[in-house]
């Protein structure tokens, strides 16, 4: 038989035949799970647990998974990089911002075969599911200790925008500090923006100068809380471990747990259970832990622990009743509680916070 | 002993053209190296850095995409830049031309609206680009303010315009509050020209813009107008030039341009508004303009190379499991080495002996 091209062909079509079947073989044991993050991985907040996430993901289910991250994804970029993903065969996908809600929507029809998850988003799509943690729980117990803490009774706030996960987050904050002295204050700074250290520094500032001694903040980085260990007041570390950045200020921080949730959804699409769920995880299911106290008495420390074990343990509710506004309406009354979509959609300063929502 | 640079009497026309490649050809050297150490195999990680956002139509269009807002951009700035007005705002300008676009799709939206919507946001994106240029031109005809300074800070002007915007007065009220405008109409939104793909009409646009501009420059009077300010303003004087209105043209050009980029990407890529519409489209394209050598065409080639290297960034990201700061080391590199280049063969270094004081 003479070698002519078209053997030739024949031939490297059946070798590339091959190499694609032992690729499909190995595809199927191994699940490509593709996180996309709105920040870099270095920002030790937001972002950077997210990928801490995915890390404990592969961790907890090894060889079973293949994890691909990409950082820093602007909007138009987005598009591009969900494509990409699918295309290099990843068939889970979280997209990990509110940013990413709408441009996940539009694409996750186009890939019915890919499982879509976004972080924070309001609805779901029958490939599409959405997650976030009740970050409100560990609010309340900042409000608690920073009401044992602050001696001008006024807590600092460096807010990020005026949506309802930072309203009502403000609004915990209160309600778990009035638990413990109802006579104490909040004074907010918006940064507009998640991630700024320099703006975030300068509100952080700002807010110790109007007499701040205990500062939240919900931006992504570390730099209220530093500011604060320079200026001898205490503050609150926000998604990791912040105790390292600021050893003096530093009480406690929300330290957020992505990991165990995507291990269980990777495993979802493994054995093919996945549904497009919206989960809402708290202290109790470990969507987030405290850290480590630190800079607090023991009697501050046990406060802490048994209202943290309340909330875990659902015999304390951070939205119970009376819920009165600003202005003075009534919510809901005593006895009664929000509802998750009240919560989500919370778009109200109770009354005794004075401060102004903008916009 | 101290090293001064001397500028050399003559540079070699085909020097001048290998420069930008001889930088190219070192960055893609230390490429090699930086792979090599963060343990790829180097031509593995070149291939999907460089050729596989190359290797079939869906990358080939994603690459249009990416390139054409940095070339509209660029092509404005290099004409800018030649007749020696330094407009750094080109940021602002994208920005505020996604906005005066994006006016006209949320002031229609919900209304009967018909295919006259997308010329017309174009129209008004570009407009709005031009006008928001004249005011450093302005400002610099009019009161000798320095146009860097200005232009650059009217930068923060538009980003926090936009911001007040989506936060305000523009913002989608079924949005959680969130600092977004609704989603655009489908005719508000840029018409895509392939099937399975993101090319959009924004890509011709840019072509043509490139077309025009290298004839602008090369067979005009405008054109030489524009280098003679740039090259020898005194000479441009006795010839009758004015200098000051040179200003005023070439700033609502690459206004212009700039704007017509932002209203093609927010109504083409995003297809809303918010803050995050561009990732510094305006400022990656002054790197743009210098490495096509502030020439129309040199802009097409830069803008689409270093489209590829924003794309192999992210292949890179999915595919070796790098960092994404290794795609920002090399664009500083290839910065570093353009103007490295530039500079030893415009110049030569040489060591004087220091006079006694």
């Amino acid at each position: 038989m003479s070698l002519t091209r078209r053997t030739l062909m024949a031939g490297a079509g059946a070798l590339a035949g091959a190499a694609t079947l032992g690729r499909d073989a190995g595809a199927q044991q191994r699940l490509n799970v593709g996180v996309v993050l709105i920040g870099p991985v270095g920002d030790f907040g937001w972002s950077h647990m997210h990928d801490q996430g995915r890390r404990r993901m592969s961790e907890l289910l090894g060889d079973r998974v293949n994890a691909t991250t990409v950082e820093s994804v602007a909007p138009p970029d987005f598009d591009r990089v969900v494509t990409q993903l699918v295309r290099t065969g990843h068939r889970l996908i979280f997209t990990t911002s509110f940013s990413y809600f709408a441009p996940t929507q539009r694409l996750a029809p186009q890939h019915p075969q890919v499982f879509f998850e976004n972080a924070t988003g309001p609805t779901t799509l029958p490939n599409m599911a959405i997650y976030n943690a009740r970050f409100y729980e560990g609010r309340y117990i900042q409000g608690v200790i920073a009401a044992r803490k602050s001696r001008s009774k006024t807590i600092g706030y460096v807010a990020t925008f005026p949506v309802p996960e930072v309203i009502h987050a403000i609004n915990t904050v209160m309600r778990g500090a009035w638990s413990v002295d109802p006579s104490m204050k909040v004074r907010v700074v918006w940064v507009n923006a998640w991630s700024n250290p320099a703006r975030e520094a300068d509100a952080a500032r700002a807010l110790i100068d109007q007499g701040c001694d205990v500062l939240c903040s919900h931006t992504d980085g570390p730099a209220p809380l530093q500011l604060a260990n320079e200026r001898g007041v205490f503050g609150f570390g926000q998604a990791s471990d912040m105790t390292r950045f600021a050893p003096r200020a530093h009480l406690t921080s929300s330290v957020n747990n992505w990991g165990d949730y995507y291990a269980e959804r990777a495993r979802a699409v493994i054995d093919g259970s996945w549904r497009p769920t919206d989960t809402w995880g708290g202290l109790g299911s470990g969507m987030f832990r405290m850290a480590p106290w630190t800079n607090m008495t023991p009697e501050e420390v046990s406060e802490a622990e048994r209202v943290r074990d309340a909330i875990a343990a659902g015999t304390l509710h951070p939205f119970e009743g009376p819920i009165v506004r600003q202005d003075g309406t009534q919510v809901i009354a005593q006895g009664q509680r929000l509802t998750d979509d009240q919560i989500r959609a919370m778009n109200y300063f109770y009354r005794g916070i004075d401060v102004a929502i903008p916009g | 002993m101290r090293l001064v640079l001397e500028k050399r009497a003559e540079t070699p026309f085909a020097l001048r053209l290998l420069s930008p490649l001889l930088a190219v050809a070192l960055t893609l050297v230390s490429a090699v190296i930086i792979f090599a150490a963060m343990g790829q195999d180097p031509l593995h990680a070149l291939t999907v850095f460089f050729i596989l956002p190359l290797s079939d139509s869906w990358g080939l269009q994603e690459v249009a995409v990416k390139a054409t807002p940095l070339v509209l951009i660029s092509v404005g700035l290099a004409l800018c830049y030649r007749s020696n007005n330094w407009n750094i705002g080109a940021e602002g300008q994208f920005l505020v031309g996604a906005m005066a676009g994006g006016w006209l799709a949320l002031a229609t939206h919900g209304a009967p609206d018909g295919p006259w919507l997308m010329p017309a946001m174009l129209v008004c994106g570009a407009l709005g680009g031009a006008l928001f240029a004249l005011i450093p031109a302005l400002l610099k005809t009019r009161f000798g303010a320095n146009e860097i300074l200005t232009s650059l800070m009217l930068v923060y002007v538009a980003e926090l315009l936009l911001d007040w915007l989506v936060r305000g007065p523009w913002r989608d009220p079924q949005g959680f509050n969130m600092p977004v405008t609704v989603g655009f109409e489908p005719e508000a939104i840029v018409p895509l020209l392939l099937e399975g793909g993101r090319l959009n009409i924004g890509t011709p646009i840019a072509l043509l813009v490139v077309v025009l501009a290298a004839v602008l420059m090369g067979r005009t009077l405008k054109g030489f107008e524009i280098r003679l300010v740039g090259e020898a303003p005194r000479a441009a004087r006795f010839a009758g030039f004015s200098a000051d209105r040179l200003t005023w043209t070439v700033f609502a050009i690459s206004g212009g341009l700039a704007g017509l980029a932002g209203v093609l990407e927010a109504a083409g890529t995003v297809r809303m508004l918010q803050p995050g519409i561009s990732p510094g489209y305006g400022f990656t394209a002054i790197i743009v303009a210098f490495l096509g050598r502030l020439n129309p065409v040199g802009c097409l080639i830069a803008g689409v190379f270093l489209a590829v290297t924003f794309i192999g960034a992210e292949n890179a990201q999915i595919m070796l499991k790098l960092p994404l700061d290794v795609t920002r080391v090399f664009q500083g590199l290839l910065l570093f080495y353009v103007l490295a280049c530039d500079t030893l063969l415009l110049y030569r270094p040489r060591l004087v002996r220091s006079v006694a004081a």
